[in-house]
């Protein structure tokens, strides 16, 4: 019983609500309009001829599209921001570098990802060359028998550093939210579950397999067969892996899909040259002109255009005229 | 002698995450701002709604329905704005914003850091508009709304300068500038401004300016200007008012017809503009409708910055001139580098077009010929900042600059933050610092450029009511200066901003730093040689402050 629904019920819903809830996510920040063209600059902008901009400048003061993809990927695979953090001392005038939010960060996120690229293997049949070799090298093959993955346990020291900073540091414990432990402590269960099935409570990986193959190609009758005969700690790290994927579009973990959306980062600094368009404003009379409406009264401000200015103060519009637009120094 | 306290303890303010979700209660003063009054926000220029009765913090007398509008409004923004969505969606909390407001490091208030400012408004939107919020209340970090929580947002959300320091740092780039404004937008929408940037806005909807100036005051402003410059140097100088005709029209924060050290920077404008029109023909003119490059809507909301800098693009086109040349000014330059020509229709006129087709000044004024904005520049923008522009004409040795006039200064320069953050205008204007003068050093490197520290009256903070926040906020900026005023000897701070000039002086004696606050284009005022009108380099005796330029008689030379 145990099988059937953590094997094939569970991770049917996770998966179609993580599929749902992502896709509904994304597609809503993707039509939602961008009103505005605000980078943050974090660097010289392409400017006259000889300011010089250096290689950083580029990347942190983008001007072109590629320029500004390299801003993305270096802050997507770099943290590019976080690498810059500092912290402030009062005490002192320079400010000493901490980055290690950075280095937890981009632990657990690249182990996060080496992971995931061996548990490929459950999923395509034949496995593809690269898993394998990727494995055998992070594995150091040969020198532990049974292999211990690096990632696997990286993953969990990072995991565990992340939390800690959420518990030790005053500043951090003030601001996290429940959900922000429920996050750590779900993948830490996850990743510690998948680590004793690896080393201490074997489950048979090649039902394992044949389980999400035959889910994958919705052979549900082979697969409730093969659920039952898996032991029951695959369960715990499937299920709680399911709820992941489940709790995922509703948590702060989009932030994986988010940030490719992030404005500040993903337009280029070129306002000068290339104009943007409000989608709901095209720009030609000043909205508070036309009117904006609150629980049903319209407040509109008067335009001062040039010709309701120049009959509100003609008398010292017409001193200037009569100067012929010029001024002199006061004769004495 | 006096007694020891038995113990010192610290405590944490807010130990958990429920502590921050219930509103403060007290209020510091010196952190509350005023609310606006009628006469600022139910003017005829100016009208937002529910602008039409007086308010005071104690009694706020919303309108009765509040939290629905308040909510419609929160429910529009979201729908109009992917940013604003966005960054409700995917802070982590990770807390790397935390220590890089200035505000937070001044004040000490952890609702200060920049994702808890930003978490006042995220309860509430995870309350009403997110499943997760719905269900679990509290423990979800959701709140309603009450007119507790709505008094914090007043109080938090008016204690940020839009600086956007922390955007830099974010992982995300969740710019906290961007959620900042567009709250005070929403509670813009119930009636609640703040007083200080709405008297500016009303000011500036009804007579082109912040300061209210009518075109009569600002012709005798810029004439007294001429008037001392005669004084100093001895020329007959003039300059242009709603020219018709005129190559460029020039545009300057209203703080510089009036206000000191910004008047300096305003003599500086004046030499410039003369001796380019005396030797090469160039005609730069002011306009008294078009007389205010700040925008203090850009605070308020989107509405009210439009409502703003609409009248620019207009007056070029009136003009007829070919390009807009912005004056010092920090988020002057947010507005007229990322606002501008998105909230309105860039200028379609002949000579617009004509000069955007092939941007050189020589098509202007042939002795300019060279200089060229077609690099990053075009006709559907068309501004170009006052240093920039000096940067060229020193590149191009189209001016002549006496660098040792300057030599009693040792300067220091501080980037504002809209013009580093929202423009990256970072290398022009040490470009020319180090062209006009000898001894210029930057303050550590931490503290200046992207990561330049805010002022702490940016963002509508000015206000008087605020000094207390506005002299922390200012301590980290301080505290540079310090570094390089014990290292160098540096006796200057220039900055090309004019809320800076306005801040700066009250704190450098606040926080007792003896030196003095200045533009760089004072500097260049001050270096630049007025060729033109037959001015030799040594024939300079005053500077644009009025003071000797040469300590003693005799002491060169020999």
């Amino acid at each position: 019983m145990i099988g059937v629904i953590f094997g094939v019920i569970v991770p049917y819903i996770a998966v179609a609500i993580f599929v749902v809830g992502v896709v509904y996510r994304i597609v809503n920040w993707a039509n939602s309009p961008v009103p505005l063209k605000i980078p943050t600059t974090g660097g010289q902008q392409k400017s006259l001829p000889f300011i010089k901009r250096t290689v950083y400048d580029h990347f942190d003061s983008p001007y072109t599209w590629w320029e500004t993809a390299g801003r993305m990927l270096l802050e997507i695979f770099l943290f590019r921001s976080l690498l810059k953090n500092t912290r402030y001392y009062l005490d002192r005038v320079s400010q000493k570098d901490a980055r290690w939010l950075w280095l937890f960060g981009i632990l657990f996120h690249y182990s996060l990802l080496l992971v995931l690229i061996r548990h490929s293997r459950f999923f395509l049949d034949p496995v593809p060359s690269f898993v394998e070799q990727l494995s055998d090298i992070e594995s150091f093959k040969g020198v532990f028998i049974p292999s211990v993955y690096i990632s696997g346990l990286a993953i969990v020291v990072a995991l565990f550093l992340l939390w800690f900073r959420r518990i030790f540091l005053s500043r951090e414990r003030t601001l996290s939210l429940p959900s922000d432990h429920f996050a750590l402590i779900l993948l830490l269960a996850i990743t510690i579950s998948g680590n004793l099935m690896r080393y201490f409570f074997k489950a048979d990986l090649f039902a394992v397999k044949e389980l999400l193959m035959s889910l994958m190609s919705f052979n549900i009758s082979h697969a409730v067969e093969v659920a039952e005969t898996i032991e029951p700690i695959f369960y715990v790290h499937f299920a709680l892996a399911s709820f992941l994927l489940a709790y995922f579009p509703f948590s702060k973990l989009m932030h994986a899909g988010g940030v490719l959306f992030s404005p500040t980062r993903n337009m280029p600094n070129d306002n000068r040259a290339r104009r943007h368009v409000n989608p709901w404003d095209p720009g030609d009379v000043p909205l508070l002109a036309k009117g904006i409406t609150v629980a049903g009264r319209t407040y509109k401000s008067k335009k001062l255009d040039w010709d309701t200015y120049y009959e509100m103060y003609k008398d010292q519009l017409q001193e200037i005229e009569e100067a012929d637009y010029k001024i002199v120094p006061e004769e004495l | 002698m006096e007694e020891m306290p038995e113990k010192i303890e610290i405590r944490q303010k807010f130990p958990s995450w429920r502590e921050m979700l219930k509103p403060v209660k007290e209020f510091e003063e010196g952190r509350l701002s005023y609310i606006s009054l009628p006469k600022q926000v139910d003017s005829e220029f100016f009208k937002m709604p529910f602008g039409d009765v007086e308010r005071d913090f104690d009694d706020l007398k919303l309108p009765e329905n509040w939290k629905e509008i308040f909510l419609d409004a929160l429910k529009e923004t979201l729908e109009k704005n992917r940013s604003f969505k966005l960054f409700m969606d995917i802070c982590v909390r990770c807390g790397a914003c935390a220590d890089k407001c200035h505000y937070y490091i001044g004040t000490g208030d952890p609702k200060n850091m920049p994702v808890a400012r930003a978490e006042l408004l995220r309860s509430i939107y995870r309350r009403y508009f997110t499943p997760a919020g719905k269900l679990f209340g509290e423990w979800a970090g959701a709140r309603e709304l009450t007119e507790d929580v709505l008094k914090e947002l007043y109080y938090y959300f008016n204690q940020c300068s839009l600086c956007r320091r922390c955007s830099l740092f974010c992982p995300y780039g969740i710019d906290t500038a961007e959620i900042v404004w567009w709250v005070r937008r929403i509670l813009s929408r119930i009636g609640l401004n703040q007083r200080f940037m709405t008297i500016s806005i009303e000011a500036s909807s009804r007579t082109g300016n912040h300061l209210g100036l009518l075109p009569g005051g600002m012709y005798g402003a810029i004439q007294q200007g001429l008037e001392e410059l005669k004084d100093y140097t001895g020329l007959d100088l003039h300059t242009y008012i709603n020219k018709k005709g005129a190559d460029v029209l020039f545009v300057a924060p209203s703080a510089d017809y009036f206000a000191t050290p910004h008047w300096y920077v305003m003599l500086g404008y004046l030499l410039l503009f003369n001796e380019l029109e005396e030797k090469y023909g160039l005609t730069i003119t002011w306009s008294t409708y078009a007389s205010e490059g700040g925008n203090f809507g850009t605070f308020h909301s989107y509405e009210a910055a439009q409502l703003l800098n609409s009248k620019i693009y207009k007056e070029a086109e009136r003009l007829g001139v070919s390009f807009i040349i912005g004056g010092e000014c920090g988020h002057m330059w947010r507005d007229k580098h990322q606002f501008i020509n998105t909230m309105n229709q860039p200028p379609k006129h002949e000579e617009w077009k004509k000069f955007w087709e092939n941007p050189d000044l020589g098509e202007l004024a042939e002795g300019l010929r060279g200089i060229r904005f077609d690099n990053y520049a075009s006709g559907e923008h068309g501004w170009i900042h006052i240093l920039e522009f000096v940067a060229a004409l020193l590149e191009h040795k189209k001016i002549t600059v006496d660098k040792s006039r300057n030599d009693k200064w040792i300067a220091t320069y501080h980037d504002p933050c809209n013009v580093a953050r929202g423009m990256g205008l970072i290398e022009e204007p040490r470009y020319v610092l180090r062209n006009v003068m000898n001894h210029f050093y930057d303050m550590p490197e931490h503290t200046i450029k992207d990561k330049t520290y805010c002022c702490g009256a940016g963002g509508g903070m000015l206000a008087d009511e605020l000094m207390d926040l506005r002299m922390r906020g200012v301590m980290p900026r301080m505290m540079a200066v310090r570094h390089v005023y014990r290292k160098y000897g540096v006796n200057i701070l220039l900055t090309p901003c004019a809320i800076d000039k306005a801040q700066f002086p009250p704190a450098l004696e606040y926080w007792k730093i003896p030196i003095e606050v200045g533009g760089p284009m004072e500097m260049v005022g001050n270096a630049l040689v007025m060729t033109a009108f037959g001015e030799k380099p040594e024939d300079r005796q005053f500077d644009l402050r009025g003071e000797p330029l040469r300590e003693e008689e005799g002491e060169e030379g020999e």
